[in-house]
């Protein structure tokens, strides 16, 4: 009963335009209220959901990808991915997909890469004379790519939400594979595309100045290494990398590629804590409503209906999977992680999944529903940085979903593809 | 009157997200620090995390608030656009009442909750664990402020607080 009240409360708050984490506050107050909790409570569970030592990587992840872009970094990363796969028929859509690959080795962000990659590329896509909407729709499916390829601040969010001290440089490795997968699958629907549409191929510019955008955009790709290096090799923590990140991106900035003012800093700061805030309010309010959810045994409910309904491992993914892209549908995906995981990594566990792989199941799972409408973040900045509607931008955008689609299922029921990585470094 | 209040409200906003970019520095660079003095002075500053995180719990919640005046909490504003001018105003007059109660909420439970934790000591920072709540209530407060400034704004000149999907989409939204 208190379940339906969470529940229809929610969908009535957002459908009215409510910002979703005053929804999803609202609905936990109320229910609370319905079963005469104290109602400070709420309040209580969203400061403590905020105050976790390792959320603080998401300022910084968040502060590093805006530097990047501002610093020309992104730029840089373009012209290594332009260099070594601009040949190709339709180039500049898998030049797209490389670079995408590229920035989210070094930024942890989907919507700071589809922005970056969106605003570096999109022009030249549409000076060679590409659809706006293949554009699109190749950028935002790439940045997709990003939530796999560490570093990955939704990564840490699920390593907090899990509860079981998931380890986050095991996430960060078996993000790789996956990553790639994903990646390689994007660029064979791209090159389909671009074959019956007729788009150019570029020319291959010769080795020498394939070299050269490598050793310009070094100190760039060096954050990937600092980053991923420090926390594997217990060197840094994740929080540690992550601010040595923005540090050393400053100093690249100022020194290096003279990029970076003190104008240019401050608004990057500012515009960094207007994303942290954001995200951050939603994941206090998110782990309210888990609170609540939990209190009327919302979890083990779920978890019992699903194994009465079958015990065979291949459908429970299945249905997981199902429901967890619908939720994705028309929710964010750092609300859905705080809320989700501890209601489906237990069952999943139960199966014998490890926490890591659901990891890397849930980044994809989610990251698919940030482009799909009607609610999706990456697919509303995409639209729009690519100057077409949204409904322009989906009704072309079926094969791409498909690929995305397909590997999500490769990655959920071939486990050596995120877990080998981190078996093979342990 | 309103069109003053709005602009005053504009530069609180505006002076909320400069001291949060502030403690996004402040924090950066006592992390930053805390690696230096454990590989270099080979003493690991014991503050150094609890510090800044209750940077980042007090930046966060005054960035939020501002965020109220901005208008950059990601919400679901399709069916405000498609829906008849009419009853698209009642949904912004009760979207913004709900933020404005929100905003109520966070004061009064948040010094309430100030109040309990009072005597508690954060260790490592030996000050009362009261700092890492204080700022819900002040938050809270200036949520109600910016809302209320909206929402009698709505009252007064209908579509004083309509976006269209465009303005929507330029700003900075979401983060995954």
């Amino acid at each position: 009963m208190e379940v339906a009240l969470l529940l229809i409360l929610l969908v009535i708050m957002l459908a009215m335009g409510v910002p979703v984490a005053f929804a999803l506050f609202v609905a936990s107050v109320a229910t609370l209220y319905a079963l005469d909790i104290p109602l400070a409570v709420s309040l209580q569970r969203m400061a403590s959901g905020i105050s976790i030592f390792s959320l603080m990587a998401i300022p910084f992840f968040i502060f590093a990808g805006d530097l990047m872009y501002r610093s020309g970094i992104a730029a840089r990363l373009v012209n290594i991915a332009d260099a070594s796969l601009g040949r190709a028929r339709g180039g500049l859509g898998q030049v797209n997909i490389g670079a995408s690959m590229l920035f989210g080795a070094v930024s942890g962000s989907a919507i700071a890469n589809v922005s970056a990659m969106g605003s570096t590329i999109s022009p030249l896509m549409e000076e060679k004379g590409y659809d706006r909407d293949f554009a699109v729709n190749v950028n935002i499916t790439a940045a997709i790519v990003g939530l796999l390829i560490p570093p990955s601040h939704n990564m840490i969010i699920y390593a907090a939400a899990s509860g079981t001290g998931v380890s986050i440089g095991d996430l960060f490795l078996a993000g790789v594979f996956p990553g790639i997968l994903t990646g390689v699958m994007l660029m064979i629907v791209a090159w389909f595309i671009a074959r019956k549409r007729g788009y150019p191929a570029g020319v291959f510019p010769g080795w020498r100045p394939f070299f050269r955008a490598v050793v310009f955009a070094t100190p760039g790709l060096l954050t990937a290494i600092i980053i991923i290096g420090g926390i594997l090799s217990g060197v840094f923590t994740a929080t540690e990398s992550s601010a040595v990140a923005v540090l050393y991106t400053i100093l690249v900035g100022v020194l290096v590629y003279r990029t970076i003012g003190v104008q240019k800093l401050i608004e990057s700061a500012v515009s960094s804590v207007r994303i942290t805030a954001m995200v951050l309010l939603i994941i206090g309010a998110a782990s309210s409503f888990g609170y609540v959810l939990a209190i009327l045994d919302v979890p083990t409910d779920l978890a019992s209906l699903i194994t009465s309904l079958t015990d065979n491992p291949i459908l429970i993914l299945l249905i997981i999977n199902i429901m967890l892209l619908l939720l994705g549908t028309f929710m964010d995906m750092s609300p859905l992680i705080v809320i989700t995981t501890p209601i489906f990594l237990p069952i999943a566990v139960a199966l014998g999944v490890d926490p890591v792989h659901f990891g890397v199941i849930m980044m994809l799972n989610l990251g698919i529903g940030l482009v799909t409408p009607p609610v999706g973040s990456v697919l509303f900045v995409g639209a729009a940085i690519g100057k077409i509607s949204v409904e322009q931008t989906i009704k072309t955008i079926w094969p791409f979903y498909l690929a995305l689609i397909v590997a999500l299922l490769l990655i959920t029921y071939i486990p050596a593809i995120s877990m080998a990585l981190p078996q093979m470094m342990s | 009157m309103l069109e003053r209040l709005t602009r005053m409200n504009a530069v609180l906003a505006r002076i909320l997200l400069l001291l949060g970019a502030a403690g996004l520095s402040a924090m950066t660079v006592i992390i930053g620090w805390q690696v230096y003095a454990r590989y270099v002075l080979n003493a690991s500053p014991s503050w150094a995390e609890q510090l800044s995180l209750l940077l980042m719990i007090w930046y966060v919640l005054l960035a939020a608030a501002a965020g109220f005046h901005e208008g950059f909490h990601i919400r679901i504003i399709a069916l405000q656009v498609s829906a008849s001018e009419r009853t698209a105003r009642i949904m912004r007059l009760f979207a913004e009442l709900m933020v404005l109660l929100c905003g109520a909420m966070m004061v009064i439970w948040g010094i309430e909750l100030s109040n309990i934790i009072a005597n508690h000591v954060i260790p490592s920072l030996g000050i009362s664990r009261a700092w890492a709540y204080i700022p819900l209530p002040i938050s809270g407060a200036l949520i109600v402020l910016f809302s209320g400034t909206r929402l009698i704004g709505e009252m007064m000149e209908p579509g004083f607080t309509a976006e269209d999907e465009i303005d929507a989409l330029t700003k900075p939204v979401g983060d995954a």
